[in-house]
Order: structure tokens, then C-alpha cells, then sequence
């Protein structure tokens, strides 16, 4: 199943076209010549080490956080919180 | 420009003026300027706390240094309760849930948060005019842009309108602004303070910067907000920089600069004229000076764009109006997200994301994503071999002086292009201070990773020399 998405829907965005602005700069990628090839194989790259994984807990978030989330959410009805309609396709 | 954190701790201390006093002075000179450098004022916290602060001092008990100094946020910093619009119409009536670990650490040392600042929307734009509470003018001249994206923070910190100030810096946004508006600004190496309660940008080069009128004060700030996070595991535990460690020049043998920021067509004659005398000022204190040979300046642009849009364009992604932000209701999820999108980012910020998915997709990923982060790799490597070479790196902030309000909004590109020589820096994840002399927007001093140590040093030693 291949199916081709353009960018307006990748970025859910109406009628988004690449600019040329930002292909200027892509141009100047696709000609580079980088001088090496192997860019994971170094020790640059930010990794935590297993050792100092933080443990999985649950926090519980205080009241006056639960209410500014709530307080947050863009629509309510009768005490609920109301999501836009999803339709399977 | 010496210690204003000091200078109003003392006069604290000593009781000639109050902390509501100074707080309130501040909030309505916030108020009344026509800089726009303020999307909201924190009246009400700043003035409680600086109540607490007055009646400590009449008890007689003593205060910490940052006790009762009120200092600005950048409007993408979560502090619980406080709008946090990051200057978009997204999240114009968001509320903070909670408080970024870098803005809790300043508050728990009891520093009195008076305002949050307009910047670009997102940290998208190099000149603080992508915002939906007008473009911030320049502290020198308001013809002219406040810089990007930390442009409100920089200009409220050069016209005293707050003592520090705290900016966001991706790929140049706390340096760029300060070296316009002549003050301090540092990018401290990634990692050194947490990104918890920033909104993320592009997550691999995002930095939490101060920006203040001395070396000092940026010394104490950064100790303050610097150390391990276990919400942010990109942090590193980091030694405290003391005063007398960074107030002479020791150590500081040999410095270099790169030979391409400065013998080309796009730089400043000014500028560059006025950074080659400070070169020689330094030659003829006995330090020896390297030319170094860098990438060209449209290869560093365009790695550290594409890369960037490809993590703001993931970063953002979660911005659809379901769980928070201003949502536009259409007739089903998916036309609710788009709408929603469409309407809300402003075209600089809808530009980037669609680059970045550009880049991100099959058939683009291989040709330019990953080129880009080979591209990333050389150039660490090529800060690596030249730190073996030099202490210090001395560049200028940018290749020209602030454009005038309107001009870079035209020219997206040549707006990208004026980031040359802050967002090399960036993808190396380098320690990197603006201090406002040596060209007219200032110098940009660069060590090797956490060493910020030896920046604010030869801060201090320029400081004295130029």
C-alpha cells in the first residue's frame, strides 16, 4: 500500500507549498562534499548511558496543574471535556 | 559595565531603597516603553514577592545575592500560571501548568520574575518581528529590529528595564540580539543547564542563555541555573565557575579566528576592519593568534536549517488545538488539526515546518536529513582539531549591523544567511558569550565544550584590553 503524501498534509497545514527560501538552502546540501560518511559511528551524539536512566515512576501532578490543563482544554460541555469529531477512513 | 546585581543587592541590604520600590519601578517603565518588548507583565507575583523580600530585610535577617532582583523571561518558559504565548496565536490564552527547571532554580534563589518577553513565535526568526505583539524595536535606535528571536529579552536588558534577563539560544538567539543591542549574551555549551519548561525548538541545539550588562552577572546567573536534570537527561553535572577563577587571563595562550568569516564579500567593511584592529590589540598583549580554516558560511546555514526545521517540524507537531491552544472546530479531527494550524502559525513558522517535513520524507531524507547530519559530524570534528590547536575562538556576531524593521520579514533567505556566524557554534554545542565590544554588534567568544569557564575569562580579559 504506498500512498503519497504531500507536505500541506504531512504538516496539516492548508495548501502548504516548499518554499524557495528554504530550497535555497537544500541546494546547498545535496552539493556538499562532506569529508566523512559515517555519522552515527562517533561519540558526539547525545545517548544516556543505561546506568543513568531515570527510574520509570508515576508522579502524581498537584492540583493547580490538573486545574491550569483543565482550564487549558479549548472546549467543555456539560462538565466534559470535548474532542473534535474522529472518523475512521 | 560593572555588577548590577551587586550594586542592588547592597543598596537592598543597606535599606536605602525597597524591593517594591524597585519592583515597581521597573514594571511601569515595562509598561509605559515603545520598544514592545513585554507580552505580559507578572504584576501581582512580582509585587507579593517583592513584599516578603522588604519585610525579611526590616526583620533584620540577611538575603541571598539574587534575593529580591527582578529579572525577564523569554515568552517560551513555562512558569506556572503565567501566560506562555511564545508569541503566537496558538497559544495566545495558554497557561503555564508548570515552571521550567532553569526559571524554578532563579526563584527558589529568590529572584522576582516581572515580565515575559516578545521574541520571534516558536524562536523562529532572527530579528523579533515573527510575533503577534509587534516587532520589538531596537534599545539604540527603533528604526531598527531588537534581533532574534530573544529580541524583547535583549532590548528590556540594554534599556534597564530589567537586571538580567533570560533567552533561549538555538542557533544564535540570545547572541544576536545582544550583540544589536550592546549587552552581554551567552550560549552555555548544551546541556549545561536544563531545557525542562523550555518549549523546544529544535531539541539538539536548544540552550537556555542569560543576558545581562556584565561578565559578573552572567557568572551568577549561570551557576545558579546550571546541573543535572533528571527531566532533562542531556544534562551534565557541572563545577560552580567562581569569581577569582575567571578574573585574569592565565591560561589563555593562543587564540584563533576564522580566515572565511572574515576575507568575504558579505561581511561588514566596518565590522571586519574594526575585528581585525581588536586582533591586533590582542597580538600585542603577547597572546599569539591562529588563522583557521572553517566550513563556508552558506554549509553551515544550511546544515543548521535543515536540521533545525526537521525537529520543529516533530517538536510542533503536537500543536493541534485537541488537548490545548486555540482550537478551530471543523467538520472532523483531521480538518480540526489543519484549520487549526493553518490559521495560527505565522508563515515564518509554517515555512519551517513544512521545510522540515520536506526533509524528513522518503526520498528527501537520504539526500539532504542525513547529509546534514554528516555535515554536523565534520564539523564538530573540525572544532575538536582546532581546540587542540587554540584556547579560544574569536568571531564576530554577525556580518552586518541590525536591519531596519520590515527588511528581513522580505527576505526570509537573506535572513537565514545573517545567522552565519552564530549557528556554527550551535551545531557544536559550544560555550559561546557575546560581549558588546570590538565590532559595532559586538564579538562572540567560543571555548571548547564545558569550558565556560575560560569564555567568561577572556571576557573579562578583553573587558580591560579593548
Amino acid at each position: 500500500m504506498s500512498k503519497i503524501m504531500t507536505v500541506d498534509v504531512l504538516s496539516s497545514i492548508k495548501g502548504a507549498q516548499p518554499s524557495e527560501a528554504v530550497n535555497k538552502l537544500f541546494d546547498v546540501i545535496k552539493n556538499a562534499q562532506p569529508t566523512n560518511n559515517n555519522s552515527f559511528n562517533n561519540n558526539r551524539n547525545n545517548y544516556v548511558s543505561l546506568n543513568d536512566l531515570r527510574d520509570d515512576v508515576v508522579i502524581e501532578s498537584s492540583t493547580i496543574e490538573k486545574q491550569i490543563i483543565i482550564e487549558n482544554f479549548p472546549k467543555e460541555k456539560g462538565g466534559y471535556l470535548v474532542v473534535s469529531k474522529v472518523i475512521e477512513e | 559595565m560593572d555588577s548590577q546585581i551587586h550594586k542592588i543587592h547592597q543598596q537592598l541590604a543597606d535599606k536605602k531603597i525597597s524591593c517594591a520600590a524597585l519592583v515597581q519601578q521597573k514594571l511601569t517603565a515595562l509598561k509605559e516603553n515603545t520598544n514592545n518588548t513585554v507580552n505580559s507583565l507578572l504584576d501581582d507575583l512580582a509585587l507579593q514577592l517583592a513584599v516578603k523580600v522588604d519585610a525579611k530585610i526590616a526583620k533584620g535577617e540577611s538575603i541571598g545575592l539574587l534575593e529580591g532582583i527582578p529579572f525577564g523571561i523569554k515568552d517560551v518558559y513555562m512558569v506556572q500560571g503565567t501566560y506562555t504565548t511564545a508569541s503566537s496565536n496558538l497559544l495566545k490564552n495558554y497557561k503555564s501548568a508548570y515552571t521550567a527547571t532553569a526559571i524554578q532554580k532563579l526563584l527558589d534563589a529568590g529572584a522576582i520574575p516581572i515580565v515575559k518577553e516578545n521574541c520571534d513565535s516558536f524562536g523562529h526568526g532572527s530579528s523579533s518581528e515573527n510575533t503577534i505583539f509587534g516587532a520589538v524595536k531596537n534599545a539604540n535606535n527603533p528604526d531598527l529590529v531588537g534581533g532574534g528571536s530573544s529580541g524583547g529579552s535583549a532590548v528590556n536588558v540594554a534599556k534597564d528595564y530589567t537586571v538580567f534577563s533570560i533567552g533561549g539560544d538555538t542557533g544564535g538567539s540570545v547572541r544576536q540580539p545582544a550583540g544589536y543591542n550592546h549587552v552581554y549574551g551567552l550560549k552555555p555549551t548544551y546541556g549545561r543547564i536544563s531545557r525542562y519548561g523550555l518549549m523546544a525548538y529544535a531539541s539538539s541545539t536548544d540552550c537556555v542563555g542569560p543576558i545581562a550588562k556584565s561578565v559578573e552577572d552572567i557568572r551568577i546567573v549561570l551557576n545558579v541555573m546550571s546541573g543535572k536534570d533528571i527531566k532533562d537527561q542531556t544534562t551534565y553535572a557541572s563545577a560552580e565557575i567562581s569569581k577569582d577563577s575567571i578574573s585574569n587571563s592565565e591560561g589563555i595562550k593562543t587564540i584563533g579566528y576564522f580566515k572565511n568569516f572574515i576575507e568575504n564579500d558579505a561581511i561588514d567593511s566596518k565590522i571586519k576592519a574594526d575585528f581585525l584592529a581588536t586582533i591586533e590589540k590582542i597580538k600585542a598583549k603577547g597572546i599569539e593568534v591562529k588563522e583557521l580554516d572553517f566550513f563556508k558560511s552558506d554549509i553551515l546555514v544550511s546544515t543548521y536549517y535543515t536540521l533545525a526545521m526537521a525537529e520543529t517540524a516533530s517538536n510542533l507537531s503536537r500543536l493541534d488545538g485537541s488537548n490545548y491552544g486555540n482550537r478551530i472546530e471543523d467538520k472532523n479531527l483531521k480538518e480540526s488539526y489543519a484549520i487549526t494550524r493553518s490559521e495560527n502559525f505565522s508563515e515564518e513558522t509554517k515555512r519551517r515546518i513544512v521545510g522540515g517535513n520536506q526533509v524528513l520524507s522518503q526520498g528527501f531524507s537520504d539526500e539532504i536529513y542525513l547529509k546534514g547530519l554528516t555535515l554536523r559530524d565534520a564539523i564538530s570534528e573540525n572544532f575538536e582539531k582546532d581546540f587542540k590547536e587554540v584556547d579560544i575562538i574569536l568571531s564576530p556576531v554577525t556580518p552586518g549591523t541590525p536591519p531596519k524593521i520590515g527588511d528581513s520579514l522580505k527576505d526570509p533567505h537573506a535572513m537565514y544567511l545573517s545567522d552565519a556566524y552564530t549557528v556554527g557554534f550551535s551545531l557544536g554545542q559550544l560555550p559561546t558569550l557575546t560581549i558588546p565590544q570590538g565590532t559595532e554588534t559586538g564579538l562572540q567568544i567560543t571555548a571548547a565544550k564545558n569550558n565556560d569557564e575560560l569564555v567568561l575569562k577572556f571576557a573579562n580579559f578583553l573587558k580591560d584590553m579593548i
